[in-house]
């Protein structure tokens, strides 16, 4: 029954066994038999288990009618057993169908009324208590949405089976929305999850009061982990309800309270969660914590039980909580006198000592003026506690236990009390002579030092370091050591760390230490190096035994030699390459080409062709560049597609960032003949970081008009004469030709003075233009836009080279368009 | 407040895997509703053998405890409930409810009704309390009265059969297994209703004489040091065990507690859950609150309908001016040995009457005592060489001075691991002395449940008996040469 998918795999297999245990259970003599509460406990755990549990299965439909019958204690089938084992198979069938109704919420719907009946007069109490109560919880969430009559469910006193069909409308509403029974109160209270809030009929309100009064009164009847249950679900129950008071509960609390059970006292805190202020005033606030604190250290409770209300302690749900949610803090009505036998001790196991030391912590973070002297009283037994613990885990030969606590409760005390330099001062010099003692301890040491913040963390780094450095190199400790040396070692004060090394390069023999040794050099070379380190990185890849540590060392000195500081930074940087497993050597190879090698990215800029201004002899682009984020060195290459134009310059760029204005970058072209072309754009560039990047840009479009160049302007009053030459000459190698150019609503003049006015020669505003334009490399075309009609002008053109004449008729046609 | 599956697991150290499943558990339906509940953060039961070794792990009890292993050793890996989350097949099995005790290690995960990314608070998880009381309830029915590893294994070979009485689909009916033990041979006799749950099917047979016997035990823990700068921190638990044998379904029974005059009012009251109502003033006295005149003085009622098994049906504490026994011990390192000595004064007020009475003298993390030479002005002093311990045993009488010593010279031969475990808490001078001793019939206070004032609600007249005793409980007393482990200071005065 443990493995239901291996036993059945689909729901069908699960009703057939389902089914053969029904079968079975009918065949039993009628003489008591231990197996009838087994073939129900089966048959129940096949279908919700095997997933065949709904109204189209044939064995569900037989299982409920015998559950519910049995449960009632009533109508049971002749021969079901004998009269003594009525009893115990009524809790069962309760058990059966609770187990049912949790898997299928809102399956028992129906029997809220007949539930409610059977309660007020036999029967075993609890089973049906608590089957009642998580019936009604899962009403109030199914009809919360469905609207259903939950006056009439609670009152009716008729079995669900209609007709001899059970009633399976209620599950369908809840079946899709199994809710949480405890989602974070909070969101709960925001009607959030599920059970949205909701405001009852006044007759519904009555009997949801009653149902819950009649169960609460007799909760003492139960076992302590059932009332436990209950109380979980009716305060579920009643939360779904608007307007209810929790007042019902109060009668319970004080015989709750007296208690230690682990069960009622978390049900009460779930209560608190849940009602707050509603249920529980400042004094019974009060009143809890003061039984939580005694609950925490009484010695007749086992220690799992201390530890669970030492955390319900840091977690109290407050009526007023002061702090951020989800953070542990001690509450407010919680005072450091209440909570004396609550201290740490050394006797204490490690998790017990790491709760109350937080407590303790939290006690010594206050800063309340009036406490000033217990504070201080406080903070001097945290002190002699993180000694106690440094010197027990600086014993020779002691468990790593005792210390992998030293360092939890420092790791606590840092975190707690970063701003408490009368705490972490004395802390500090005491891990570091915990060092001095027990080098082994380095891993956790390296370990501290990257968890914990600045203000620990940076003294700490200094202290080690000094602790290192001031000791000859050449004992067992040797790589302990280096492990330190290599997290703390950083630019400042590298001439002791050198000769440190130097000192201990001849001890290190073996391959681990030579690598541990290196590790320390990368460490110094991401700081930034020196000249020191590159002697002695020099010596080092000479003197090395291991071919491996030497080439190491050779690297390690040309990148110091070869790049520059922020470079080496970046290349020695935590490489995201899944280190190889063959030689170190490779696998941080892998990492420095990474930080080496250009990198593709995606284009940090937008790049676009800027109006024109024609200067000298050759088309020139004016580019308006825009960053997103800082470039350095950019250079930007160009490649025309089909060869058009010689090749083209690239541009040079020191610096550009985001949101200063930069001058347009001038990119002259060389047409080999005159034509529009598609420009390929490549960028290449070094980041912030020091990255050298590659991204490849949106092409650019060199249009016909960009390639157009003036003639030299001839003196004022030669001009008819020039063009005249000009046109004369194009003939008859060249060609003309006639187009229509059509005009936009303002006519010919706005047009010519928009996009021609560098070309014109002769002009007879608003009528006559004539027009003469030089294509690089030598051709030329010329124009005369004579009389003009309201939607176009006749365009008489000639030029010596063939090849424009469509791309003329194209430019032409798009002025108007582009006016 | 299901649980989805539960394990007993011994543990065994030097072993090749540390540890045998000796029991396990699940529970399907509970899955299922599992799988629904958590949603995208569900994480399958996983077969015992990876449950086994992620359990050990981390709960360190595994032999390779040489290396640091940063998942487990990392200094911000704090743990600080028996709540655990085990990696498992790259997945977070969370939350486990684990405990060792008695090489038992008893573990079980419960139903958590939401998503379980990101973590939902613990109170918010009703099943853990749930789990806990099923994994206490377990324990409980294991080790009460076993003795030996038959005892042990036929109780475990009850568990499954116990457990479909006491949590047949995973939600717990009732953590007392012994009362589904007492179900599971269900007699003929018709049960009525408002029968308590937590009554087994049995009732007492008419005619047999009832008896209810109280017994009040006084539980002294204490600690002394001999630094100027320290209190000395003292004090006492009573527990008030009942034990009723009493016809009818639902006997009501109130017991009293009575103070002398000028007594100290008892505080910090727990009481056992069959406590029908409690009388607030009870509740409320606290020992953290400074005391006043008006405190509720009793006299202490506690109705309550007994279970069939004896029980505690209360534990408090009481405040009393000293301790009865004053202690100093010192111990001096010299070249090749130590020098003890131990003084022991017993207070004037206090029966001087003991069932026994021992001072037990512990030498941890050194061998075996090679050497002793010593001077006790009463009593014996038996030696325990290879355990490195001294047993003082003053007998039943302090001498009339009322007062007692012994001093001497102690050396030690080398240390072997196995022989002498190390202690994480002697070390470098700090020792102790541990007092034991029972004092029958008295109580400090004077407390005391009068025959008289107990009253039944039941047919016939049961015979009523009632015993006091004073037992020591941690009675420890510290080398004044070292530091102490536990800091106490003029902050708690």
């Amino acid at each position: 029954m443990e493995y239901p998918v291996q036993l059945w795999p689909d729901a069908p297999a699960a009703e057939v066994a389902a089914t053969s245990l029904l079968d079975t259970l009918v065949l039993l003599p009628p003489r008591p038999s231990a197996l009838r509460r087994l073939l129900l406990l089966a048959a129940t755990t096949a279908l919700a288990a095997g997933g065949a549990l709904g109204p189209t299965s044939g064995a569900s439909c037989r299982l409920l009618p015998l559950l519910l019958g049995l449960a009632s204690g009533s109508n049971l089938e002749p021969g079901f057993g004998p009269t003594s084992e009525q009893r115990p198979l009524q809790a069962t069938a309760c058990e059966c169908l609770r187990e049912l109704e949790s898997c299928k919420p809102g399956l028992l719907g129906g029997t809220l009324g007949l539930l409610r009946g059977l309660l007020g007069q036999a029967g075993p109490v609890q089973p049906l208590s608590l089957l009642l109560a998580l019936a009604l919880r899962n009403i109030l969430v199914v009809q919360s949405r469905a609207g259903a009559g939950l006056q009439g469910l609670l009152m009716a006193g008729v079995s669900p089976i209609k007709g001899g069909l059970w009633d399976w409308t209620l599950v369908e509403e809840g079946d899709t929305h199994i809710q949480p029974q405890a989602p974070s109160w909070q969101a709960a209270e925001e009607g959030k999850h599920g059970l949205a809030a909701r405001e009852p009929h006044l007759e519904e309100a009555r009997e949801v009061r009653a149902a819950v009064a009649q169960l609460l009164d007799i909760t003492y009847l139960l076992t302590p982990v059932a009332q436990a249950q209950l109380l979980w679900l009716l305060g579920w129950a009643l939360r779904g309800l608007q307007g209810q008071p929790p007042a019902l509960f109060k009668p319970q609390l004080v015989r709750l309270l007296g208690t230690a059970q682990m069960t009622l006292l978390h049900a009460v805190l779930a209560l608190k969660a849940a009602f707050g202020e509603a249920l529980f005033t400042a004094q019974d606030e009060a009143l809890l914590l003061r039984r939580l604190t005694l609950a925490a250290q009484h010695p007749a409770l086992p220690p799992p039980t201390h530890l669970f209300y030492l955390h319900c302690l840091l977690n109290f749900p407050e009526n007023c909580p002061l702090g951020p949610e989800g953070e542990e803090a001690a509450p407010l009505l919680l005072r450091p006198q209440m909570c004396r036998g609550l201290l740490p001790s050394l006797l204490h196991d490690p998790m017990a000592l790491l709760a109350r030391l937080h407590l303790l912590c939290l006690f010594c973070a206050e800063e309340e003026e009036e406490e000033k002297d217990q504070v201080q009283s406080l903070q001097h037994s945290l002190e002699e506690l993180l000694a106690g613990l440094q010197q027990r885990a600086a014993l020779e030969g002691g468990p790593r236990a005792l210390a992998v606590l030293c360092f939890q409760a420092s790791y606590l005390v840092a975190h707690c009390l970063a701003r408490q330099p009368t705490v972490l001062t004395p802390l500090i010099h005491g891990l570091a002579q915990l060092y001095q003692a027990r080098p082994v301890l380095a891993p956790h040491f390296v370990d501290l030092l990257g968890q914990v913040r600045p203000e620990l963390g940076e003294p700490l780094r200094v202290l080690l370091r000094q602790e290192v450095v001031s000791r000859p190199g050449r004992d067992e400790a040797l790589r302990w050591h280096l492990q330190i040396l290599a997290k703390v070692a950083n630019g400042s004060d590298q001439c002791a760390t050198l000769s440190f090394l130097q000192a201990a390069a001849g001890h290190c023999t073996g391959w681990d230490l030579q690598q541990a040794l290196l590790r320390v050099c990368r460490a110094l070379l991401q700081a930034g190096g020196g000249d020191g380190l590159a002697d002695l990185l020099q010596v080092l890849a000479r003197q090395l035994e291991d071919p491996d540590g030497r080439d190491h060392a050779r690297l390690y000195y040309i990148l110091l030699a070869h790049l520059a500081r922020p470079k080496l930074g970046v290349a020695l940087a935590p490489s995201l390459a899944v280190p190889a497993l063959t030689s170190s050597l490779v696998a941080e190879n892998q990492g420095f080409a990474a930080a080496l090698m250009v990198q593709e990215a995606p284009a940090p800029m937008r790049l676009s062709v800027g109006s024109r201004e024609i200067k000298g002899p050759l088309p020139v682009l004016q580019l308006q560049v825009e960053v997103l984020e800082p470039v350095y060195s950019l250079e930007l290459r160009f490649r025309v597609e089909g060869q058009i134009y010689a090749p083209l310059e690239a541009i040079h760029v020191p610096c550009l960032c985001p949101n200063r204005p930069v001058r347009p970058l001038l990119l002259p072209l060389q047409p080999r003949r005159p034509a529009p072309a598609q420009l390929d754009v490549h960028a290449l560039y070094t980041t912030s970081t020091g990255l050298t990047c590659h991204a490849h840009l949106p092409p650019l479009s060199v249009n016909f008009a960009d390639l157009f160049l003036p003639f030299p302007q001839p003196p004022e009053g030669a001009r008819p004469g020039f063009f005249e030459e000009l046109w004369d000459s194009c003939l008859p190698k060249g060609t003309e030709s006639r187009v229509w150019c059509p005009l936009g609503p303002q006519g010919l003049e706005p047009l010519v003075s928009h996009h021609l006015r560098p070309f014109v020669v002769v002009a007879q505003p608003p009528t006559s233009y004539c027009i003469a334009i030089r294509l690089p490399p030598d051709s030329r075309l010329l124009m005369r836009l004579e009389g003009a009609q309201g939607d176009g002008a006749p365009v008489v053109l000639r030029t010596d080279d063939w090849a424009v004449l469509p791309l003329v008729g194209n430019y032409l046609r798009g002025l108007s368009a582009a006016v | 407040m299901a649980q989805r599956a539960v394990w007993l697991i011994s543990h065994q150290p030097r072993t090749a895997l540390c540890g045998t499943v000796r029991f396990s558990r699940r529970y399907p339906t509970v899955e299922k509703r599992a799988r629904v509940f958590n949603g995208t953060s569900y994480v399958s039961i996983p077969e015992d053998g990876p449950f086994l070794k992620a359990l050990l792990f981390e709960l360190r009890l595994l032999d390779d405890d040489k290396g640091f292993v940063e998942i487990r050793d990392s200094c911000s890996h704090i743990n600080k409930t028996s709540i655990y989350g085990l990696p498992i097949g790259g997945e977070e099995l969370w939350p486990v409810v684990a405990f060792l005790k008695n090489g038992m290690i008893y573990a079980c995960v419960p139903l958590v009704e939401q998503i379980l990314s990101p973590r939902p608070p613990l109170i918010s998880i009703s099943g853990i309390s749930q789990g806990f009381e099923l994994l206490f309830g377990i324990q409980d029915f294991l080790y009460s009265g076993q003795k030996s590893d038959t005892e042990l294994n036929t109780k475990l070979s009850l568990l499954p059969d116990l457990l479909l009485q006491a949590c047949p689909f995973g939600t717990l009916l009732d953590a007392n297994l012994q009362n589904s033990l007492d179900n599971i041979h269900f007699t003929s006799v018709p049960q009525p209703q408002k029968q308590p749950a937590w009554k087994a099917g049995t009732c007492k047979k008419i005619g047999k004489t009832m008896e209810i016997i109280i017994q009040l035990t006084k539980e002294v823990q204490s600690t002394f040091f001999d630094q100027h700068d320290l209190s000395v921190p003292w004090n006492f638990n009573y527990r008030f065990k009942c034990a009723c044998d009493l016809e009818g379904i639902m006997p009501n029974v109130t017991i009293s507690l009575s103070l002398p005059t000028n007594g100290s009012p008892l505080q910090d009251v727990l009481v056992h859950p069959c406590v029908t109502s409690l009388d607030s003033a009870i509740l409320t006295s606290s020992s953290t609150d400074t005391m006043d005149d008006s405190a509720f003085s009793g006299p202490y009622k506690f109705p309550f309908t007994p279970p069939l098994e004896s029980f505690n049906l209360c534990y408090y504490t009481s405040q009393v001016p000293v301790p009865p026994i004053l202690g100093f011990y010192q111990v001096k390192e010299e070249e090749t040995h130590l020098r003890i000595t131990v003084n022991l004064k017993l207070h004037e007020s206090v029966k001087n009457n003991f069932e026994f009475c021992e001072a037990h003298i512990p030498f941890y993390n050194r061998g075996p005592i090679t050497h002793l030479e010593y001077k006790v002005s009463f009593g014996q002093l038996e030696v325990f060489r290879e355990k490195g311990l001294l047993i003082w045993t003053i007998g039943q009488k302090f001498p009339k001075s009322m007062e007692i010593n012994l001093s001497g010279t102690v050396a030690f031969g080398r240390k072997s691991h196995e022989k002498q475990p190390f202690d994480p808490v002697c070390i470098r001078g700090t020792a102790y002395v541990k007092l034991h001793f029972k004092i029958l019939d008295y109580t400090l206070t004077g407390c005391y449940a009068d025959q008289h004032s107990v009253q039944v609600f039941a047919s016939g007249k049961p015979k009523i008996s009632a015993y006091r005793k004073l037992i020591s409980s941690d009675y420890y007393i510290w080398n004044s040469k070292a530091s102490a482990p536990i800091i106490y200071r003029k902050f708690y005065v």
